[in-house]
């Protein structure tokens, strides 16, 4: 059974690993002002970066269009592909995965019927990345779409992530805020921790300092139990070496580093650090 | 009382008087001139301070928690020693305030409890009930310290056991205890070292010993009827004014009176009463509490037909009535900067948080961090068991983390966790800041028990160092202190003194190691500007560049500033 795998520009799953894994990125749009880039691919992570900082704008970011889920689900089954399975940041943060749903619904009479899965990861960024990889690679050894969907759904329900914030300016700005409201008030500066909870964004702690930030993630971390995989992001250099660190005590296995999109660091700003562990499942 | 005093007409007694027994009213008025001689002498008591800051003054609170001790009894005829004393324990226990306060009410606890069930009790029967009340006074305090009040109680008891085994009567018992506990206070310097480095006897020692001279004048028959007028105004406990939200009410809607209470019942309806309350005429009604307890606050025209209607539901506790008009001006004025802290405060959680906090900028900094509810107080004005436990009994969840903020409170706080029906734990917090800290460390994914444990963990790595002026001239471990001259303390000690506030300031924070550092945090207080704040803060980073330096508006009284480094 040949399944392709389509993802969305907030996997942050960099372009090439996704070329040699064979997964479809389908990119989130991102605009300053006027002018509008697609994630990932008109605009790459460290440009985002200088020009949030630059801009007095926030920048808003938008859903990519049903018409460009169709546009990637029709290039696969040309391609001769089974089955899809579309794995896409919760649906509580963006439209993204309600835009899959459309294309998919909504395919012309003249495309082959093949079956297409539309997953609501409730994750976003590194807390889907890893699961997507793994979901690649046993399309690419043969698995079956229910057998791949299963353990997709399974280790994405095992996955927390923890971000440590510069600042809630952004958080406050986007307006993606969820639970987290119960930090705005705040007239100190701290370093928040958030994480996502059901798909929603949920206040942690809010420690003043970031040494304090990731010695609590680290403390967290620990708490979670046993630790199959974690995955480290940075908006900036620096600031995921700094954080694998802290955690090195806690978890001593394997880390995958990876870059905090646009989209996110819309919403969350410069100078954001995070973990996405996948717990050991229980036996 | 039974007197068998020998009465030899015409002769002047040398010897004392006998007395074999007493009742619960020679009980009440023994204490009523314990009191008595507690008030008379209270201001020496607080000046029997070790530091020269001004802070929880221990004559103050021991008398506060002796007045409340009387609020049952004064008005009590029954005649039964184990009904009067059990009564005073259970006002004792309430009204207590500060270390001094509770360790006295727990005193006054181990009396009733020796005395529990007895109608008269002889020197015996108080000698074992007074063994039982230094057993629980040392069991009220995690640490014992010598040559403290602790001290003080097991020594007068010791003397006391020795005189009824020897068979002694009430009034030879009692000139063995005086005596013993007058020699008890004056070796406390010699017990503790911070009394001998002050030159001062311990105050809650002394406190006691103050009791004990009323009660001795009265069983040795000296002091007459006692009458006095402050015992017999019961104590009106501040209410917990800061616990109610105020709302942004324009100047002109002010009018009538706001009718604060609390009201303990049996499956009080919440939602039935707030209704009942507002279709009463009642404006800003806030009705918080459980089935138990309520906390009511409204403003009414007429607070009577209120107070009427609680009366029908259950008992009031803690009724306090103030005359909107006067208030209007400045509740409008506090109200405005509340209101852009609390604007963002909508989110309720199962847990709750109860903090002791002085000064309207910590109140607007707690609030904004998340606290549920505010009990003013702190430095100088420690609050009482009562009122702790009203804040936790109003706030709306079942468990309750209380944040005492001081030193002084942690033991009232601590009593709080047996006498509420709720889950209460005391994250044991000496600072402000300390408090800040453990609410900047509460979990809102974790349970009660994971919270209580990370809110102490965050709270114990924060350094507190305060910047006063000295009340008066003192050494103290070696600071040479003149009054007026400013001091620095670093965690609750001593460390500098000077005229130059700056020189102060600059002393205290290379005393604490500021440079190992990252964050420092500068509450400026009543009397310091922004400016002059901002001012300082230029100064320590120009010496300390790595450090992030935070000004914030605390407006804590007689603190110039707290600062707090992490």
């Amino acid at each position: 059974m040949n399944v392709r795998l389509v993802t969305d520009s907030t996997a942050d799953i960099p372009q090439d690993q996704a070329q040699v894994a064979g997964i479809t990125v389908v990119p989130l749009t991102v605009f300053f002002g006027d002018e509008a880039y697609l994630d990932g691919v008109e605009l790459d992570n460290m440009s985002f970066y200088s020009k949030l900082q630059a801009s007095k704008e926030l920048p808003r970011t938008s859903q990519p269009s049903p018409a460009a889920f169709q546009e990637a689900y029709i290039r696969l089954i040309n391609e001769g592909a089974d089955a899809i399975l579309s794995v896409h940041l919760s649906s509580k943060l963006s439209g993204t995965y309600q835009s899959a749903s459309t294309a998919r619904d909504t395919l012309p009479d003249t495309v082959k019927k093949i079956p297409i899965e539309i997953i609501d990861s409730q994750n976003i960024s590194i807390a889907m990345s890893r699961s997507i990889m793994r979901a690649a690679q046993e399309a690419k050894e043969g698995l079956s779409l229910p057998e791949i969907k299963a353990h997709i759904l399974d280790e994405l329900a095992r996955t927390r992530i923890l971000a440590v914030l510069d600042t809630l300016e952004y958080v406050k700005r986007g307006g993606r805020i969820g639970g987290a409201r119960a930090f705005l008030g705040n007239m100190l500066s701290v370093k928040p921790i958030i994480s996502l909870k059901d798909g929603e964004v949920i206040p942690v702690e809010q420690p003043r300092t970031r040494s304090k930030a990731y010695a609590r993630v680290a403390e967290l971390l620990r708490e979670m139990g046993k630790i199959e995989h974690v995955s480290i992001a940075e908006s900036s250099e620096g600031f995921a070496e700094q954080l694998a660190q802290a955690i090195k005590t806690v978890y001593a296995g394997e880390l995958s580093f990876y870059k905090l999109g646009a989209v996110l660091g819309t919403h969350t700003g410069p100078g954001t650090a995070a973990i996405a562990a996948v717990i050991a499942k229980q036996d | 009382m039974q007197e068998l005093t020998p009465h030899t007409p015409g002769v002047r007694l040398q010897r004392l008087r006998r007395i074999t027994v007493f009742d619960g009213q020679d009980l009440k008025k023994a204490m009523l001139a314990g009191a008595a001689s507690l008030e008379e002498h209270r201001e020496i008591i607080n000046a029997l301070n070790v530091f020269p800051v001004p802070d929880g003054d221990t004559g103050s609170n021991m008398f506060a928690t002796i007045q409340a001790a009387f609020r049952d009894v004064i008005n009590c005829d029954d005649t039964s020693a184990g009904v009067i004393s059990a009564r005073l324990a259970h006002g004792a226990l309430l009204g207590a305030r500060g270390n001094s306060g509770v360790i006295f009410s727990q005193i006054l606890r181990g009396l009733a409890q020796g005395l529990d069930k007895k109608q008269t009790f002889s020197a015996l029967d108080l000698a074992l009930a007074l063994d039982e009340a230094q057993r629980l006074a040392y069991r009220a305090v995690i640490k014992p310290v010598e040559g403290t009040i602790l001290t003080v109680v097991r020594e007068t008891a010791e003397a006391a056991m020795a005189s009824a085994k020897r068979g002694d009567d009430l009034v030879s018992m009692m000139q063995e205890a005086i005596i013993a506990a007058r020699q008890s206070v004056a070796h406390t310097p010699d017990l503790l070292p911070t009394l001998k480095q002050a030159g001062v006897v311990d105050a809650g020692g002394q406190g006691l010993c103050t009791i004990l001279e009323g009660v001795w004048h009265y069983v040795r028959g000296e002091s007459g009827q006692v009458t006095n007028a402050s015992l017999l105004t019961s104590s009106t406990t501040p209410i917990l004014e800061s616990t109610v939200k105020k709302g942004r009410v324009k100047i002109e809607e002010e009018f009538g009176y706001e009718v604060v209470f609390l009201l303990r019942g049996e499956n009080l309806d919440v939602k039935g009463i707030r209704q009942t309350i507002i279709d009463m005429g009642g404006v800003s009604t806030v009705v918080a509490g459980d089935e138990k307890m309520l906390k009511i606050h409204t403003h009414s025209e007429s607070p009577g037909k209120i107070l009427d209607y609680g009366v029908g539901l259950g008992s009031l506790l803690d009724i306090n009535i103030e005359n909107l008009q006067e208030q209007s001006l400045t509740y409008a004025a506090e109200s405005e900067a509340e209101h852009a802290a609390e604007e963002m405060q909508p989110v309720t959680h199962p847990i709750a948080t109860v903090a002791v906090v002085a000064g309207p900028g910590f109140e607007r900094v707690f609030r904004s961090i998340g606290v549920t509810a505010i009990v003013p107080g702190g430095q100088t004005m420690n609050p009482s068991t009562e009122e702790l436990l009203a804040a936790v009994d109003a706030v709306d969840a079942r468990q309750v983390i209380l944040l005492p903020n001081n030193n002084n409170v942690i033991l009232s706080a601590r009593q709080v966790t047996g006498l509420s029906s709720k889950e209460v734990f005391v994250v044991p917090t000496e600072s402000m800041p300390q408090g800040i800290a453990a609410l900047l460390g509460f979990n809102f994914e974790a349970d009660f028990e994971a919270n209580c444990e990370a809110m102490a963990e965050a709270a114990s790595h924060i350094q507190t160092a305060e910047i006063t002026t000295a009340i008066r001239t003192v050494q103290v471990g070696g600071v040479r202190v003149r009054e007026g001259d400013f001091i620095g303390l670093v965690n609750g000690n001593l460390v500098i003194a000077g005229q130059d506030i700056e020189y102060v300031i600059r002393e205290t924070l290379q005393r604490m190691n500021i440079e190992r550092f990252e964050i420092v945090t500068l509450y400026f207080g009543e009397g310091v500007t922004r400016q002059q704040a901002e001012d300082t803060a230029r100064s320590i980073k120009e010496k300390y560049s790595h450090l992030e330096i935070e000004v914030v508006d605390g407006g804590q009284p007689h603190y110039a500033y707290i600062l707090s480094a992490e």
